[in-house]
């Protein structure tokens, strides 16, 4: 295989570069390589068929704290809110990545829920919740599970145990609710 | 709760290693979960003051003192760690390179792996105010997140966390909201790295909803054929579905290595054969060898033993390897205190791995 740059030497090196769902690949020779400077911190082997070297480049990764602050590039930051509680205001979060408090949640909710929903894919937390929450959160919690598996039953026509739930559904909203 | 005067504590118990029947070749060789939380009515890290900060620090340092299950947590100031003594901890327990930036009022606990082979580590003050990760040899999911939920519920008992009914626990970064729960696993890749089949498998994970980096944070470069590979969604699951959801991810990664190492084979058997050898007689004659070629050269003689294709050399841990090979592990281990040149490391490098794989040492 000819080098992808010079079309002149035989390749030895494959350049690796993945971004999201793209993947590109270079094959390049050794002179190429070093004239590229591709190489700085690694030592090509003295045989270069036995080289090769990838290059990895992900955008919003999520082990890399530089790379989670790319998430809010898109936000609107037209008017620079202020966060009531920590002082935070939007250009921060967007340049950092990362809200001040708890409060800026509910404070720039109209803002930072469309990016979330876009991020997470739901807004609804399906996790475990606190010891210490309230009767009436947990047992909201619980409905919500107990929903999602009535869901799953009548997928799989298990109407038998479908019935089960959905009575233990009413159980539970009649307690919380007094219905 | 040992004080400020601990070192570094190693494996002792080695991690006799039962070849897991789904993961026999060692494919992921390491399994970190993380959990973040944040305590109620205080800023996030990034807005509190340092008083602030140092408050927190000290009310997570009460609530661990009083737990008796916490007995065997290390705490250590990362203010305090200093060269290879920061790095060594870092590295063994898995902790992100940027927890050693801007310290005030960031604190460490470690415990060592005890007869599980699960570390653990609660890091105070960084992203969130708390985050919570266990790091377990091989595939091991399940184990893992026992621990790290066992901390959390023992902590639970006396600091109240940050929840919204809607968002979950909520956390600095909206990237970990809901359950906060993070899985990564190491695995190393060697025959699906140099086959075509590379692009279409990076593409699967990113589209089953996970990340694909370079084992080395910060670095975009793949060396020693390893990745990391974690979940990217935290919110609309529960614990229990991401937690089914990476296993099966992962036993996935292990049959398309699995698959591509079988191709390899087929198609090019005497190629990969000679790759191996090459590699072994770099190792055995080289006589200086960076980190990096140490890894590359390292992954494709482990590649070798897996597929029974050469002799000579010992079986071996590619992933503790990987600790093990590093300039501060070898200056602790040789005793060497004060400047040393490179090429004096790079040669005791080589040494150091002839003397644990080669069979024969001339």
């Amino acid at each position: 295989m000819k080098c992808d740059i010079c079309n002149n030497n035989e390749a030895t090196i494959c350049l690796i570069k993945i971004q999201g769902n793209d993947v590109e690949r270079v094959n390049i020779c050794r002179g190429c390589a070093r004239e590229l400077s591709l190489l700085s911190g690694v030592e090509l082997y003295n045989d270069s068929t036995a080289a090769l070297y990838k290059l990895l480049q992900m955008d919003n990764a999520v082990n890399n704290p530089s790379g989670k602050s790319k998430i809010f590039k898109n936000l609107d930051t037209r008017k620079n809110l202020k966060c009531s509680c920590c002082g935070i205001d939007l250009k921060t979060i967007k340049r950092t990545g990362r809200v001040g408090c708890s409060n800026c949640y509910s404070e720039f909710k109209n803002i930072l829920f469309p990016v979330i929903k876009s991020i997470q894919g739901s807004l609804e937390n399906k996790g475990k919740i606190p010891v210490n929450t309230s009767k009436k959160t947990r047992l909201e919690k619980s409905i919500r599970d107990l929903k999602s598996r009535l869901q799953n039953e009548i997928t799989i026509e298990n109407f038998e145990e479908a019935a089960k739930i959905r009575d233990r559904i009413r159980r539970l909203e009649k307690n919380i609710y007094g219905r | 709760m040992a004080g400020d005067k601990f070192y570094f504590l190693e494996n002792k118990v080695e991690n006799k290693k039962s070849r897991d029947k789904d993961n026999p070749d060692e494919i992921i060789l390491n399994t970190k979960i993380m959990l973040s939380r944040n305590l109620v009515s205080h800023k996030f890290v990034d807005t509190s003051s340092g008083s602030e900060k140092n408050a927190i620090l000290n009310r997570v340092i009460k609530s661990v003192s009083d737990i008796k299950e916490f007995e065997d947590l290390h705490y250590l100031k990362i203010r305090n760690l200093k060269g290879i003594q920061k790095d060594l901890i870092f590295r063994e327990y898995m902790i992100d390179e940027d927890a050693a930036n801007k310290v005030q009022g960031r604190g460490l606990f470690i415990r060592p792996a005890l007869n599980s082979g699960i570390k653990a580590a609660i890091i105070v003050n960084y992203e969130d105010h708390i985050r919570i990760q266990c790091t377990s040899p091989g595939l091991n999911i399940k184990r893992t997140y026992k621990e790290v939920i066992g901390i959390e519920k023992c902590l639970e008992k006396r600091l109240s966390f940050a929840f919204d009914d809607k968002l979950g626990y909520l956390t600095a970064s909206p990237f970990d909201l809901g359950t906060a729960l993070r899985i990564t696993v190491v695995a190393h890749l060697p025959a699906l790295t140099i086959s075509p089949e590379i692009e279409d498998f990076v593409k699967k994970i990113n589209n089953i909803g996970c990340q694909i980096n370079s084992y080395f944070p910060g670095q975009p470069e793949i060396i020693g054929n390893l990745f990391r590979i974690s979940n990217r969604i935290t919110l609309g699951k529960g614990e229990k579905d991401i937690i089914k959801e990476m296993q099966a991810i992962c036993l996935g990664i292990i049959e398309d290595e699995m698959d591509a190492r079988m191709q390899l084979k087929k198609d090019d058997f005497l190629g990969i054969e000679d790759n191996i050898y090459r590699s072994f007689g770099l190792l055995k004659y080289a006589k200086i060898l960076s980190y990096e070629e140490a890894l590359e050269l390292l992954s494709i003689i482990r590649l070798g033993l897996d597929m029974n294709m050469i002799d000579g050399v010992y079986d071996f841990d590619y992933f503790e390897m990987i600790n093990k090979i590093t300039n501060s592990r070898i200056m602790l281990d040789m005793e060497i205190s004060g400047e040393i040149s490179d090429d004096r490391l790079d040669l005791l490098r080589a040494e150091i791995i002839r003397k644990k794989i080669l069979k024969e040492v001339d």
